[in-house]
């Protein structure tokens, strides 16, 4: 379960403060599909990089599972990351000179995978997602966005992880890739009772998730 | 794929920016070798001329050289005070003097000659008066004996060595029995042999051994313990000539001006490490060329892999950022940086090697010969083959001759010190260059860095 309590963030920003979240207190539950929504500048994503310890809050608290994250030191965080938690991000963040399979592998040797193990794991989570064997050794630059989503996904999947935060993943896709990146997402949702948090714009596909928060300049305005 | 793997790969994913990289970083690396083989060749020679130069310290009377000239004697005081100068390890004191008819029943084995005649043209033994009239009634010159009394015959050896004693044995130099040494020209000349005697300054003297040196005014003398000689000549403890050795060749100068000033106008000193200072001067001024090369070299070599490093790690922040996002420790960011930095280095290093070995012949020869043509230092810097050479850049228009001449030249004078130090120096630059940036950038937040890109 992951549980927010009064978590607040400011930038500094050559023209002054900023401050992206204010006093934010929500709750998932454990197998949740969760949407977040809002406006650009909203303070989207800078919600889901507190969740997934790329950053910390500048007040207030993060509980996953009943551990402390925002207080973790950065080793510990970075633990975290690997073993609790996968990254699905708008523009696919795919390490361009690995292939397709690299990437998965990359994801496995962090979460401390068997490395005689790592090929046949990716090579299935691959094929889960449905990139197809010819499509295994390309370079992402050789691959559709749709097929670099899915890659980004199967990447993520790596190592079991109990929250999957996905950021905007359907932004850069056609509507049609993007109905199935979703389908995809929201069949693991329910096949492996992984928690799943999106940020996105679309209400279409947040109307489908089983609990959505909006967001309006950084406060939670309805759940 | 494991993390060197991945450092490895990444190294050649953009060829032709890996391979500027690689080009800059081996032109440092052939600089730092030929400047270190270049700098090790003329300390070579520094330590070559010195050895040459050798230790010795020769003191004779203010005014005295050899038998010419005038002047009083050294004095025991005068040799005690050599003796206890800081530095000095040994002496040898050396007496000359010349055996006339009237001294000796030996007959010179030298000619007198024009030159000879001219030497003694002044001599009218017994004339009083000078006038061009009388010069007929002086009696004609003849040549002399050489006599040298002194405290170790070796002294006498004209190839630094040891006195060659053709047959019998040497003397001892400390005694004051009246024996000689016979110089092989003067003992043929007067049917010596060993155990015959002569006569000289009304004494019986007694030939202990017969020496040669290959020099003709040597082989025609005597040598005689000095004291023999002092006490023959009536001259206790006078001394023409100290050669003081001195216990390192950079003591050399220090015992010099100390003796100028302990025995001030009474002597005059000289050695042959103040003729050799002014090649070593000029060798050390090369020496401290190539060390400043040295460094410019290594600092342009670190410049190019920090700077490159660097801009490598700043345009892959983002990649960085999602290695970090999906688990990658620090640890594993700045360990493929590394990697990477590293395998550019290595590559470039075993190209600069293999530049190094082109230029540094030629170029130790260039800096050698220009700088230090007239001392000898060019016979040894430059090596077979190696004149001629116009320098860097014809090297590599040069055939596989050339090439064996050059790698001759380098495996001479690269030690494994100079190339510890040069494999040292790259690797160190490797790692920082690599390691710096990296931490930098790896120490960021993710969040900030995804966020910025």
């Amino acid at each position: 379960m992951v549980t927010i309590e009064n978590v607040s963030k400011t930038f500094n920003t050559p023209s002054g403060q900023v401050q992206a979240l204010k006093d934010i207190s929500l709750t998932v539950k454990t197998g949740e599909f969760v949407s977040i929504i809002g406006k650009s500048g909203s303070g989207k994503s800078t919600l889901l990089s507190i969740l997934g310890a790329l950053d910390n809050p500048s007040t207030g608290s993060i509980i996953v599972d009943d551990m402390q994250i925002n207080k973790l030191s950065g080793a510990r965080q970075t633990q975290y990351r690997a073993n609790k938690i996968g990254f699905v991000f708008q523009q696919y963040n795919l390490v361009p000179n690995l292939t397709a399979l690299e990437n998965v592998m990359l994801a496995l040797e962090f979460g401390g995978y068997p490395s005689n193990s790592r090929f046949d794991r990716a090579t299935q989570l691959l094929e889960s997602v449905g990139i197809e064997e010819d499509q295994r050794q390309r370079r992402p630059t050789r691959l559709s966005g749709g097929q670099q989503q899915r890659v980004s996904i199967a990447r993520a999947l790596a190592n079991q992880p109990a929250y999957i935060l996905a950021d905007e993943p359907t932004g850069n896709l056609d509507s049609a890739t993007g109905k199935k990146i979703f389908d995809l997402l929201h069949d693991l949702s329910r096949s492996q009772k992984t928690t799943i948090i999106v940020v996105t714009h679309d209400l279409e596909i947040a109307g489908k998730t089983d609990k959505t928060f909006t967001l309006k300049d950084g406060k939670i305005t309805t759940v | 794929m494991n993390v060197v793997t991945r450092g490895i790969k990444n190294a050649v994913r953009s060829p032709l920016k890996s391979g500027a990289i690689v080009l800059m970083f081996a032109i440092s690396i052939a600089l730092i070798l030929s400047m270190l083989v270049a700098r090790g060749s003329v300390l070579a020679k520094i330590e070559e001329v010195k050895a040459t130069a050798g230790t010795a310290i020769t003191v004779q009377p203010a005014g005295v050289m050899g038998n010419m000239g005038g002047g009083d004697p050294l004095t025991a005081a005068q040799i005690a005070n050599i003796t206890s100068t800081a530095n000095v390890s040994s002496i040898s004191s050396t007496l000359t003097d010349q055996l006339g008819t009237d001294d000796t029943n030996l007959t010179s084995s030298l000619e007198l000659g024009s030159f000879g005649q001219r030497q003694q043209r002044f001599e009218t033994s017994g004339a009083t008066e000078t006038t061009d009239s009388q010069a007929t009634d002086r009696p004609a010159p003849t040549p002399r004996t050489s006599v040298t009394g002194t405290t170790d015959v070796n002294s006498i050896a004209t190839d630094g060595g040891d006195l060659t004693i053709s047959s019998g044995e040497t003397i001892d130099g400390t005694s004051s029995e009246n024996v000689a040494l016979v110089g092989s020209d003067l003992a043929a000349k007067n049917s010596l042999a060993t155990g015959s005697t002569f006569t000289a300054y009304g004494e019986t003297i007694t030939v202990k051994g017969i020496y040669t040196t290959g020099n003709a005014f040597q082989d025609s003398g005597i040598i005689m313990p000095i004291a023999t000689l002092q006490t023959l000549t009536d001259q206790a403890g006078a001394v023409s000539s100290v050669i003081a050795t001195i216990n390192s060749s950079d003591n050399v100068a220090a015992a010099v001006t100390a003796l100028e000033t302990s025995l001030g106008d009474d002597a005059d000193i000289t050695s042959q490490a103040e003729s050799a200072a002014t090649s070593v001067e000029s060798l050390q001024g090369i020496a401290g060329l190539t060390t400043t090369g040295v460094i410019a070299a290594a600092a342009a070599g670190a410049l190019i892999i920090v700077l490159s490093m660097f801009l490598v790690v700043r345009e892959r922040r983002r990649e960085i950022g999602v290695i970090k996002a999906i688990g990658g420790s620090n640890r594993k960011v700045i360990t493929q940086f590394i990697v990477e930095g590293l395998t550019i280095t290595v590559i470039g290093a075993v190209i600069g090697l293999i530049l190094g070995v082109l230029v540094s012949g030629p170029m130790t020869t260039s800096l050698v010969t220009s700088s230090a043509g007239s001392s000898s230092a060019t016979e040894t810097a430059e090596g077979p083959g190696g004149r001629g050479m116009g320098g860097p850049g014809r090297a590599f228009n040069q055939g596989a001759a050339q090439l064996n001449t050059n790698l001759t030249q380098v495996t001479a004078s690269l030690t494994p010190q100079i190339f510890t130090l040069a494999v040292g120096i790259t690797l160190l630059i490797a790692l920082l260059g690599s390691a710096i940036p990296a931490w930098l950038t790896a120490r960021i937040r993710p969040a900030e860095v995804l966020r910025t890109e």
